[in-house]
């Protein structure tokens, strides 16, 4: 088996004049659950549809546990799962006739595990699956992606307008299911809490670009707030905010300078004090906070770690 | 085998602390006031995994943590235990966490303006409490 799971080199994907993917590398390694995080448009579907090798890229490659994406053998795709936000199924069938659909396209289904997971959802096999709601249909897609004992399980927004019950059963079915295998999950989520609660990595996109992909606490630790009494800001770098190293946002509170800045030492306090700042603090930031002034600012972007 | 401890610590999203943080936080608090004692059994990754809705592996990392402070030890084959000698940290480790800790208190209750002898009493006794 490769190093990694998931895999792009320089990956770039153009529709007309606009870049989806813009020169992306990204590794993930196996095991653990990643999140991936963007703004609408940031590229993750793209990537996923170049990754499953639906659709081909206008440069650079992209690997699937090991094989070239354009080129995936029938092994290779039996071992990957995918759950969209749509939870598409066909409402005409009973869930019985689904799940033995399902089953017969893959060797290593898992009846147990079927089993195991769909109790965490009221979902009676003989239902139609037009009568199901949105959170039944995410509980029997994430029980039989599961049951395939995928080695990658790809979420694509998941839990996306289910109420906090269903969320709930979601989250517990995937995290706490036991599977033989090691598995890896790719989880595309705008919670920010579930990404709290679940991710192991944190890799975030965006305009087809990689911004970070590290462990979330030190992707937090990266970011730090500082306030200060600054009104030369304005005039001396008027609304630009250039000259301010890793600068990622500024808000103006009660006449103070709230700024977030990322990979800045202590030292970023003696760089405001050498610009005529007065009072100088530095805050905390929680991970959502962190993760919003990354995909808010369109100044000085990081370098990808 | 024997029964693991119930862990009554809560953990938030949106904190500044990470989560893993937090139950290292919540459980070192837990052990100081005897809520835990000496040679009680931790639960599971899993277990408080569970409970709390986070990933096992979080847990995983925070009683590492707790671990490799020597608040908690494991006995192969059992899990995880309360440590029965609980004083690991040198000399200067302690010293930075008291005064960090006094540093805390003091921005804390700086502005009530009472005079030391009241603030000290009421610390003597909540120490008193807790021993």
């Amino acid at each position: 088996m490769s190093e990694f799971c998931v895999s792009t080199k320089s990956l770039t994907k153009q529709f007309g004049n606009k870049l989806a993917l813009n020169d992306l590398t990204l590794d993930i390694p196996h095991g653990g659950i990643h999140a991936i995080v963007g703004s609408n448009g940031a590229g993750k579907s793209t990537l996923f549809r170049l990754l499953l090798g639906v659709e081909t890229p206008t440069s650079g490659i992209c690997t699937l546990l090991g094989e070239r994406s354009d080129n995936i053998s029938a092994n290779v795709r039996g071992k990957v799962g995918y759950v969209n936000e749509e939870h598409t199924l066909p409402g005409w069938m009973k869930v019985a006739a689904v799940k033995e659909l399902q089953q017969s396209f893959y060797p290593d289904w898992n009846h147990d595990i079927y089993n195991k997971v769909i109790a965490y959802f009221d979902v009676d096999p003989k239902q139609k699956v037009s009568v199901l709601s949105r959170g039944e249909r995410a509980g029997f897609n994430l029980s039989m992606a599961l049951a395939q004992r995928p080695s990658l399980l790809i979420l694509d927004e998941p839990t996306l307008g289910l109420d906090v019950v269903a969320r709930q059963s979601f989250l517990e079915a995937l995290m706490f299911t036991e599977t033989e295998e090691e598995m890896t999950t790719i989880y595309c989520s705008h919670q920010m809490e579930e990404v709290e609660r679940i991710a192991e990595q944190l890799i975030i996109m965006e305009k087809g670009r990689l911004i970070n992909n590290s462990t979330p606490d030190d992707f937090c630790a990266r970011v730090s707030c500082w306030v200060a009494d600054w009104d030369a800001i304005k005039s001396k770098l008027g609304n630009k905010d250039v000259g301010i190293p890793g600068f990622l946002s500024r808000r103006e509170i009660d006449g103070q300078q709230h700024i977030l800045v990322v990979d800045q030492g202590d030292d970023f306090g003696d760089f405001l004090h050498g610009q005529g700042a007065k009072d100088i603090a530095q805050l905390p930031v929680n991970l959502e906070r962190a993760i919003n002034a990354f995909l808010t600012t369109n100044h000085n972007k990081p370098v990808a770690l | 085998m024997s029964k693991s401890s119930t862990i009554k610590i809560k953990i938030v999203t949106g904190d500044i602390r990470p989560i893993f943080k937090q139950i290292v936080d919540g459980i070192r608090l837990e052990i100081a006031t005897g809520k835990l004692l000496p040679g009680c059994k931790l639960p599971s990754y899993r277990g408080l995994a569970m409970q709390l809705m986070i990933n096992p592996n979080t847990v995983a990392k925070a009683y590492a943590e707790l671990n490799s402070q020597g608040l908690v030890e494991s006995r192969k084959g059992l899990g995880l235990f309360v440590s029965e000698n609980q004083q690991t940290l040198s000399d200067d480790e302690r010293i930075e966490k008291l005064t960090k800790a006094a540093d805390i208190f003091i921005n804390e209750t700086v502005h009530l303006n009472y005079f030391d002898d009241e603030i000290l009493t009421v610390i003597k006794h909540k120490l008193q409490k807790i021993k």
